[in-house]
């Protein structure tokens, strides 16, 4: 196990603290949550795509980087109709 | 151990420690716009500080250059979904987006 699957693993354990936020707080505060736990998913694939030596797996965050960015974009244009 | 190993390893505990702060303050602050703040640094301090750990292993090779990509969109991409979702929680929380009466009073 090397440093890069080290560090996925815990970027991935991490993402118990924003989903706290995305299960208990207002809708608005689970998007900001739900932005910060994309921006880290794309972290822990990027860091799984080193650790495992394999290029091919680097576009899956590249990927995930673009869908989390428009999701983001697309939960908050919603989200900002209702008050 | 090598340099490069090193490098890697300190960037690597860097950007997770930065993460870790990160979800950290979306965790204990309560106001959406601190909240803001967080998620904010979360799409360009981690993301950089990893990049960096994944380029002083891949320099320029093809998986070099889509880790540059995938930082690109993430640290340029981001500050426009923070400034629509600020805009949003302006919207939800005061009604308007622009500064309200009492705001404009006190300057």
């Amino acid at each position: 196990m090397n440093a890069f699957l080290i560090a996925g693993t815990v970027l991935l354990a991490m993402l118990v603290l924003p989903g706290i936020v995305i299960v208990r707080a207002r809708p608005i505060d689970g998007i900001v949550a739900l932005q910060l736990s994309g921006t880290t998913i794309t972290l822990v694939l990027l860091c799984l795509a080193e650790g495992f030596h394999r290029s091919v797996y680097f576009n899956v965050p590249l990927v995930s980087a673009l869908s989390v960015w428009v999701g983001g974009l697309i939960y908050v244009r919603f989200i900002g109709r209702f008050r | 151990m090598k340099t490069t190993d090193l490098l890697v390893d300190v960037f690597l505990v860097l950007g997770v420690a930065c993460q870790f702060v990160c979800c950290l303050g979306v965790l204990v602050f309560g106001n959406v716009f601190d909240r803001l703040h967080f998620a904010g640094a979360g799409t360009t301090l981690g993301p950089l500080l990893i990049g960096a750990a994944v380029l002083v292993r891949q320099t320029t090779s093809a998986a070099g250059i889509t880790a540059m990509l995938v930082m690109a969109v993430v640290v340029v991409l981001g500050p426009a979904l923070v400034i629509a979702t600020a805009r949003a929680a302006r919207r939800i929380d005061y009604g308007e987006i622009g500064p309200r009466q009492d705001e404009r009073a006190s300057g």
